[in-house]
């Protein structure tokens, strides 16, 4: 049985009366990448917060590795290791002695930090700048070194706010290769966007949380082929009068020579169409395909776009 | 305990203050110097002596604790509201560090930063104005406390202030008012007995007299008072803001 990593039970939190979170449950497994999906302000910042300890939960339980994150806090923290989505600024020090204090609050020693710091400093490409002040460092060397950051005491659960939130695309893809690898090594990723490629892409598991409530949760696959409408485009060279009998079980819409499929998963269905329409003689223009996303997931549910 | 943490974590609080010593330590020995050229030897010509003191050397032991508790307090303030405004205190505060070993390591680097600014002062009027001093291991020691005391009380409003205008607000209107009143350039037998007696409310004019006993020989209150005083404001300082980092209010959401 595979064990849970974090554990979030009826978690609830208000904030001067109105509610951030309510009721929310959340099991993370171990060695998973798990996404937390949903619309700015949706209580995803919330839900990291209590989990790390920097906001206090009104009600509701969390548990890291089956430990209480506040009687066991000094345990659960320290398997915890986590990028805000503010970046941090610091006047004093070079980034190299700021990493060394960082894991020194998590009770390593400069000398056993000392591998560990240079490694992630040549990994993420931050070597050359070890002697910079942070102020010095571009947006995306920043971003870099607060992954650095969460990581330099080697803790089994990443935890990422937003992490690409206002970075370019290259540097994004960067990141996500990389957060693949350190998903590979078998961390637990917790990643909160409201990017819906960036949890389709990377995270085998998505809560999407809208208005403080956990409103669905699953694989992002199966998410969109119970919920998502995939659309399939024929463009026929010419139209014949015999396809709506062998198309009956389809839902579509005929526009001239054009038909147009709406279908749940459209890489299944794809072939099987083509294949009715090309038995019966029709040739084929061409085909096109317009995939669900979980932005449809999140609009089925909620009636409105995730970034409106 | 988690003594890597708490050592890091003063290292940094330390380390923070020492790379901008002219920020935080010249300033405090510039302004003595000024105090004890201007104000002593022009005083000094009209005042003579206090309690059988000159001017100079009387308004010394104050200038020492004026520095002392200012930089003791203003460390410990300023770094806690600056990591809250700059976005650092996160860092802190999802380390596997407990309430009290965030709060020792804070007041630690104050006490440092006060405890080094005080004797300096120190140093300065013995080598300036040869200030003769009774009994250097309790002057020590009692700078020791206040710094302790006022780092204590600075974690306080670091925690309680929201920005860098209610802290000053605090120091501005608080705590500089009540080192002047203290009796650093008098004796407050020198006052109407309406003031004296209200000078006796004023927790700095005890430390004041505390240390220039310890230096002079001389004091307005009992020793043995100011130095309880002294003690008691430590304790009462300190429990106070470990229990609000405890609480996590003001920091936490």
């Amino acid at each position: 049985m595979t064990t849970s990593a974090v554990k979030i039970q009826k978690l609830s939190k208000s904030y001067n009366g109105s509610e951030a979170l309510s009721d929310i449950n959340i099991t993370i497994l171990d060695g998973q990448f798990f996404g937390l999906l949903g619309p700015n302000g949706a209580g995803k910042s919330t839900t990291i917060n209590i989990l790390t300890g920097l906001v206090r939960k009104d009600s509701g339980n969390i548990a890291v590795f089956g430990k209480d994150i506040e009687k066991d806090y000094r345990f659960t923290r320290s398997q915890i290791g986590t990028a805000q989505q503010e970046l941090s600024i610091d006047w004093f020090f070079p980034i190299e002695k700021l990493l060394q204090y960082q894991a020194g609050y998590y009770g390593i020693s400069p000398k056993n930090a000392k591998e560990r710091i240079e490694e992630l400093l040549n990994r993420l490409g931050l070597w050359s700048k070890r002697k910079s002040r942070l102020r010095q460092l571009s947006g995306g060397m920043k971003r870099r070194y607060q992954l650095a950051k969460a990581l330099v005491h080697d803790p089994k659960i990443i935890i990422l706010d937003e992490p690409t939130a206002g970075i370019d695309v290259e540097l994004r893809h960067e990141l996500w290769d990389y957060l693949r690898q350190l998903h590979q090594q078998g961390k637990t990723i917790l990643l909160t966007t409201h990017y819906i490629e960036e949890a389709e892409l990377l995270c085998e598991y998505v809560s999407i949380i809208h208005r403080g409530k956990v409103i669905t949760e699953g694989a992002p696959k199966n998410l969109i082929s119970q919920m998502g409408k995939a659309g399939i485009t024929v463009h026929l060279t010419k139209w014949d009068d015999t396809l709506p009998a062998l198309l009956q079980s389809y839902s579509y819409t005929q526009n001239k020579s054009q038909l147009h499929f709406t279908v749940k998963d459209a890489e299944t269905e794809i072939s099987k169409i083509i294949s009715i329409i090309s038995k019966n003689g029709c040739q084929i223009q061409r085909v096109e395909t317009t995939k669900s996303s979980l932005e449809d997931v999140f609009l089925s549910l909620t009636g409105r776009g995730i970034n409106e | 305990m988690n003594w890597i943490g708490l050592w890091t974590l003063t290292s940094r609080e330390v380390g923070r203050f020492f790379s901008v010593y002219r920020q935080t330590i010249l300033p405090g020995l510039i302004s003595s110097a000024l105090y004890i050229l201007i104000f002593g030897f022009t005083l000094q010509q009209r005042i003579a002596e206090i309690n059988g003191v000159p001017y100079t050397l009387f308004i010394l032991p104050g200038l020492i604790m004026m520095n002392t508790l200012t930089n003791a307090s203003s460390n410990t303030a300023s770094s806690m509201l600056q990591m809250k405004l700059l976005q650092q205190l996160p860092d802190i505060l999802t380390a596997p560090l407990s309430s009290l070993e965030i709060s020792l390591a804070y007041i630690i680097g104050g006490t440092v930063r006060g405890f080094v600014n005080g004797t300096l002062v120190l140093l300065l009027g013995v080598l300036l104005i040869g200030l003769p001093v009774s009994s250097p291991i309790f002057s020590l020691g009692y700078i020791f406390i206040v710094a302790w005391t006022f780092s204590s009380m600075g974690l306080l409003l670091g925690q309680l202030a929201d920005s860098w205008d209610q802290l000053a607000m605090m120091q501005n209107f608080f705590l500089t008012p009540l080192s002047f009143l203290g009796g650093i350039f008098y004796s407050i037998k020198m006052l109407p007995e309406w003031a004296q007696v209200l000078s006796f409310f004023n927790p700095i004019y005890y430390m004041i007299n505390g240390i220039r006993f310890t230096i002079l020989g001389i004091s307005d209150s009992p020793p043995i008072i100011s130095f309880w005083m002294a003690l008691a404001m430590a304790l009462i300082f300190f429990f106070s803001a470990v229990a609000l980092m405890k609480s996590g209010r003001k920091i936490k959401l």
